[in-house]
């Protein structure tokens, strides 16, 4: 108790400066996922993906970002054995937060695959399991999460492909591809206004002052959903059915009509990301500013100040635009194979999967989940060749992370207890 | 950092395409050396074949490049023995014009006024096929581009039976060519006639492979 009063200011402050490096690193590194899928497809110049994904990561964060960071916060660990020591639920989730940064400091400098989320959640229960007791630890929620990992990816997969199987039915496989996509392609911009819109308002979103039923979520998603599709039939309006070259790649009319739809699924993606990676960052900020501001009380019932997702939300941004563009172009210059029939396919299956997630608290990984969806495009046949090592590799980092992540927070954790005690 | 451009990798169907040309190109090489030979123009002939040969490299270097993007870890949207069946049989086509190239410049062979409009007719019909199959390894793209449906797909399977009318035609012709040489045979030199029959052989050959490019490719083509 005595800790939390004394260096109570202390402590925030290392919280917040730490949350943002990590909501940071995600902005330069993992948003990189999300965007240049779009940069690939040529549907958004660079700087268009900037603004999109600056404007939609804080969106996401924001508005649809709270139930993962409360699952983040108290889901994983069960505060009640902590009642009488406050100070060790702040130290752990400090030092969740220095390992998973400095673990994706180390990986993204030597290049290893590694998930943010699977670092912080390896952290996260590494020291409550180690540092507190087994029984700290909700297994129950953890075991919910670890097989979000491997739900997600597969969904987002039987997703992209049935999308991509009816872009085929509808639009490609007919005599006139051009037409055809002009008349479906709307269908597709009201799905990701209306699926984003009512996995967003359904969760709720009180703290910006606006409360709904399912009824009247219902209908406002379907009011954004006809909103979307409408502007989308503008801008489909000036696509003209001739070929046009762009960077080294060719697109001839249906593509152009496609490129239209995924700045509205690269949007929803920004969105996603935003909603769920932004708990990462802000999630163990939010354990602390909770304990520190209750003069060590462990309030679990107590709701989150929001001003702590605007920290996130701005540390995303702030790593974008240092940082992450640069990412962006690279991954970008590297996708020629995905053409925006195909990439809208992928982003839309996989946003929509994420938001999903993102909805019931779990916290996944958004670049799994793509590399799910765009599996499920490849197996629908609109990829010509996919390397499966990939995937090979998303285990392995399943296998590193988790140990690593869970090892460094429980070497902060103890150095941390020693510090102040 | 797990990038999702690892994921997305480089389509073989690229470097086919322009290994396919060469092979093309090669065809078109070849009827500039055989007007040469028929013309008994050596100096022109050996530019020729100087060519051939470097098309051969060239075709060759693009193969392996075509090859390393089939790799086990790669999951192809076509099956893989077709691929690489694909690029084994492109392949042949300028191994074989530099055979026969090779064949004719260094016994500075002759061909007998008599057969030569048919012959050059025989190579230019199996050289027109060449260039067919080619036109079809470039329409893979459009294939994919429309998933494997509607018109392009309707193309494809068009170009192919060109293809195998063309054969025909080209198969004709190669049966009027044996018996016009047959008729002359006797008042030419044996061994002469023996490779005149064998180069006719090889030219057979090359329609021929050019043609189950084109049943590769459908193969392909179909679901």
């Amino acid at each position: 108790m005595d800790i939390i009063i004394n260096y109570g200011p202390y402590l925030l402050i290392s919280g917040c400066v730490f949350g943002f490096f990590m909501a940071w690193g995600i902005g330069a590194n993992d948003v990189a996922n999300a965007m240049g899928t779009s940069v690939g497809a040529r549907a958004l110049t660079l700087s268009q993906a900037i603004l999109v994904a600056c404007i939609f990561e804080f969106a996401g964060a924001y508005l649809a970002g709270g139930e993962v960071t409360s699952t983040i916060r108290k889901g994983i660990i069960d505060p009640s054995l902590l009642a009488d020591t406050p100070e060790l639920l702040v130290f752990g989730m400090l030092a969740s937060l220095l390992a998973a940064g400095s673990w994706l400091l180390i990986a993204s400098y030597n290049g290893w695959p590694v998930s943010t989320t699977h670092s912080i959640v390896g952290a996260i229960v590494g020291f409550a399991a180690v540092g507190i007791s087994v029984d700290a630890v909700s297994w129950d929620k953890v075991i919910s999460i670890v097989s979000s990992w491997i739900v997600s990816p597969l969904m987002a997969g039987t997703i992209s492909f049935l999308i991509f199987r009816t872009v085929q039915h509808l639009i490609l496989n007919t005599d006139d591809p051009f037409r055809n996509a002009k008349k479906y392609v709307p269908a597709y911009m009201f799905l990701v206004g209306f699926v984003i819109s009512m996995v967003t308002l359904l969760k709720g979103l009180k703290h910006v002052g606006l409360d709904l039923n399912f009824t009247e979520s219902l209908q406002y998603s379907i009011l954004i959903g006809v909103a979307i599709a409408l502007l989308g039939s503008l801008l489909l309006k000036r696509v003209k059915n001739i070929s046009q070259q762009r960077g080294d790649v060719t697109f001839d009319g249906v593509e152009r009509v496609f490129a239209v739809l995924m700045i509205f699924t690269a949007c929803a993606m920004a969105f996603a990301h935003g909603s769920n990676d932004v708990a990462n960052a802000v999630g163990p900020l939010a354990a602390i500013v909770s304990v520190v501001q209750s003069g060590g009380e462990i309030a679990s019932k107590s709701t989150m100040p929001w001003w702590i997702l605007l920290v996130g939300g701005i540390g995303i941004i702030a790593g974008l635009a240092m940082l992450g563009y640069k990412v962006i172009e690279t991954i970008g210059k590297n996708i020629t194979e995905l053409t925006p029939s195909r990439g809208f396919a992928a982003e839309l299956a996989a946003a929509t999967t994420v938001v999903l997630a993102s909805g019931t608290g779990l916290p996944i990984s958004t670049t799994h989940t793509l590399v799910g969806a765009v599996l499920g495009v490849g197996l629908a046949r609109g990829l010509s060749a996919i390397d499966l090592n990939v995937v090979g590799r998303i285990f392995l980092s399943w296998l590193v992370t988790l140990p690593v992540g869970a090892g460094l927070s429980i070497i902060f954790f103890f150095m941390m207890k020693g510090i102040f005690s | 950092m797990d990038r999702i451009s690892d994921l997305i990798t480089k389509s073989p169907f690229g470097p086919i395409q322009k290994h396919m040309e060469k092979a093309n190109e090669s065809a078109a090489e070849l009827m500039t050396f055989l007007e040469s030979v028929v013309n008994m123009d050596w100096d022109r002939a050996t530019q020729s074949r100087k060519k051939i040969v470097d098309l051969e490299h060239d075709a060759d270097a693009l193969k392996a490049e075509a090859r390393g993007l089939v790799p086990k870890s790669i999951f192809l949207s076509v099956p893989r023995e077709d691929v690489l069946e694909l690029v084994k049989r492109a392949d042949e086509i300028p191994n074989t014009i530099k055979g026969i190239s090779g064949l004719m410049i260094g016994r500075r062979m002759e061909i007998p006024s008599e057969i030569s409009v048919t012959f050059m007719q025989f190579a230019a019909e199996a050289a027109e096929i060449c260039k067919v199959a080619s036109n079809a390894t470039n329409q893979i793209d459009e294939l994919f581009q429309f998933a494997f449906g509607g018109n392009a797909a309707e193309e494809m399977q068009k170009l192919i039976r060109q293809l195998d009318s063309l054969e025909d035609r080209c198969d004709e012709t190669e049966i009027i060519l044996r018996t016009q040489l047959f008729d002359i045979e006797k008042d030419l030199p044996p061994i002469n006639v023996m490779f005149l029959y064998s180069v006719i052989n090889k030219i057979g050959e090359l329609a021929d492979i050019a043609e189950q490019i084109g049943h590769r490719i459908s193969l392909i083509a179909s679901r």
